[in-house]
């Protein structure tokens, strides 16, 4: 079991307000891990201090084993030309998709093999027609996101990441501007790439396919890893006070869940 | 009312007012071609310039935005030359000002647009690992030049019209050549009213190409928004 990223005591404060409390968590190669937790409990925020779309106030990220940034002894410091290319290296996937509008589908997948990785042409239109067809959105591939349906373009928007050819993926809830009838194919393809052994991190509400999908469950609770376990172990029998009454909240395992197989 | 037109005597001197078309023409294009990017150049500066950089464009762009052309106009081609010591001809005076005062209104037509773009297209190209110019170059710009554009237009053909300013300097434009076709030929009623068709004929060709430029941006991408 290789490990793919490890946080170290990693914490992040927006001005006063301290968002994650000093997380630690280790990540194996191919390793499906769901965050579940309360809204504002600090899931989409430790999401992006994994990417650094955030910079975390303070902890330490690590991929393959190296450290992100440098620490000196006011803290850790980070350059720019660094964190970009971490972003390169992780994929990240929002809740509202957020595709290029001036762009066909075809061109959103292709952009960042083209402008970050400087391919040629002929492999950004490779790349981009196998992530189109890993999707089942080859037929749309002129297609402009606004020709597209929300589900559509939720599965462009993970074509574009994965074009990248990312370690890490990151989803945060990118169900949860979807029309209930739009979910599944969403999440079909999700379970699609975690049996292909990507390395996913999964920020849902969608308690079934978190429970059919991941080999770990971390329920997030004011910034602090509350309870992590297998999916039965925090789904079904949760010690935690909090975990309970959150999952009762949620009428668990509730439709659609995805038709695997 | 027993005015006689007579338009021919004002024609055989149409080759005067053509030229001063084009010298028109050439302030406009050239106060066009040299602001749209000086204004990009000072829209960016006072979006992510360092405090140091932001608070002087700004000033800078609110002072060309709020004193009268016709004073910087003044100020470039009698003024200027005291400070430097060189003689600058109305031509290049002209170019100068509208350059300068056109970037700005630029400025904030590319600022208002810039920052009119959701943050999630930032995020998006952050996150696939593009660096700020980056997607400041392929995500953002594209999108807020499109938006941008009746303002543009907006801008090009106002600043055509204050060109006429650069007659006050004896420039040989549209305006003062009519101006000095009426004066020998006593046909001010002819001359300025060909005069003024004209402005309308080339403003009115331009509003119908960028509207048509419009319409087919409109199918590529914003159609079913
Ligand atoms: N950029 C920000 N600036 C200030 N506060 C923020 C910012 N992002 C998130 N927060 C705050 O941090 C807390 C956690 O937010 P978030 O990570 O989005 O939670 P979740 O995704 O679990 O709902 C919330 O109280 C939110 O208001
Ligand atoms: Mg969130």
């Amino acid at each position: 079991m290789t490990e793919i990223l490890r946080l170290r005591n990693l914490h992040k404060s927006f001005g006063p307000l301290e968002v994650l409390k000093g997380i630690d968590l280790a990540v194996a190669q191919g390793e499906v891990i769901v965050l579940i937790g309360a809204s504002g409990s600090g899931k989409s925020t430790l999401l992006r201090c994994i990417n650094f779309m955030e910079i975390p106030t303070s902890g330490r990220v690590f991929l393959h084993g190296t450290p992100v940034g440098r620490q000196t002894s006011s803290g850790v410091s980070y350059v720019e030309r660094e964190l970009t290319q971490i972003r390169a290296r992780i994929g990240m996937v929002f809740q509202h998709f957020n595709l290029f509008p001036h762009m066909t589908a075809l061109q959103n997948v292709m952009e960042g093999p083209r402008t970050v990785l400087k391919c040629s042409p002929d492999e950004c239109r490779n790349r981009a027609d196998n992530q189109l067809r890993k999707v089942g959105l080859e037929w749309k591939a002129d297609a402009y996101p606004s020709q597209l349906s929300g589900g559509q373009q939720q599965r462009v928007a993970i074509a574009r990441a994965l074009a990248m050819e990312p370690e890490i993926m990151l989803f945060d809830e990118v169900t949860s501007a979807l029309d209930p009838e739009l979910v599944g194919e969403v999440l079909i393809t999700m379970k699609e790439l975690a049996d292909e052994g990507m390395t996913m991190l999964i920020v849902t509400h969608e308690l079934g396919f978190a429970y059919s999908v991941a080999d770990r469950v971390l329920f997030l609770a004011d910034g602090n890893v509350l309870e992590q376990g297998s999916p039965p172990e925090v789904l079904t029998y949760p010690k935690e006070e909090a975990t309970k009454n959150f999952l009762r909240g949620h009428s668990s395992f509730r439709l659609p869940e995805p038709q695997l197989d | 009312m027993g005015y006689e037109w007579d338009f021919l005597v004002v024609l055989r001197d149409f080759d005067l007012l053509l030229l001063g078309l084009v010298n028109t023409l050439k302030v406009t294009v050239l106060a066009l071609v040299l602001g749209v990017p000086i204004g990009l150049a000072l829209a960016l500066l006072r979006l992510y310039g360092n405090l140091v950089v932001r608070a002087p464009v700004g000033l800078l762009i609110e002072f060309l935005r709020t004193t009268p052309p016709i004073a910087q106009l003044f100020w470039f081609f009698f003024a200027l030359p005291i400070l430097t010591g060189i003689e600058i001809d109305p031509f290049r005076a002209s170019i100068l000002t509208f350059a300068l005062q056109s970037s700005a209104f630029f400025a904030e037509v590319f600022r208002g647009g810039i920052v009119s773009i959701d943050t999630g297209q930032w995020e998006a190209s952050k996150a696939l690992g593009m660096s700020r110019n980056e997607s400041l170059r392929r995500i953002i710009l594209p999108q807020a030049v499109k938006r941008m554009i009746p303002a543009f237009l907006e801008r090009a053909i106002e600043l055509m019209k204050t060109t006429t300013l650069v007659s006050t300097i004896s420039y040989a434009d549209l305006l003062y050549q009519a101006n000095s076709i009426a004066q020998s030929t006593y046909r001010s009623l002819e001359v300025f009213s060909i005069a003024a068709a004209m402005y309308f004929l080339v403003i009115f060709a331009c509003s119908m190409i960028v509207r048509y430029i419009e319409a087919r941006l409109a199918i590529a991408s914003e159609a079913a928004h």
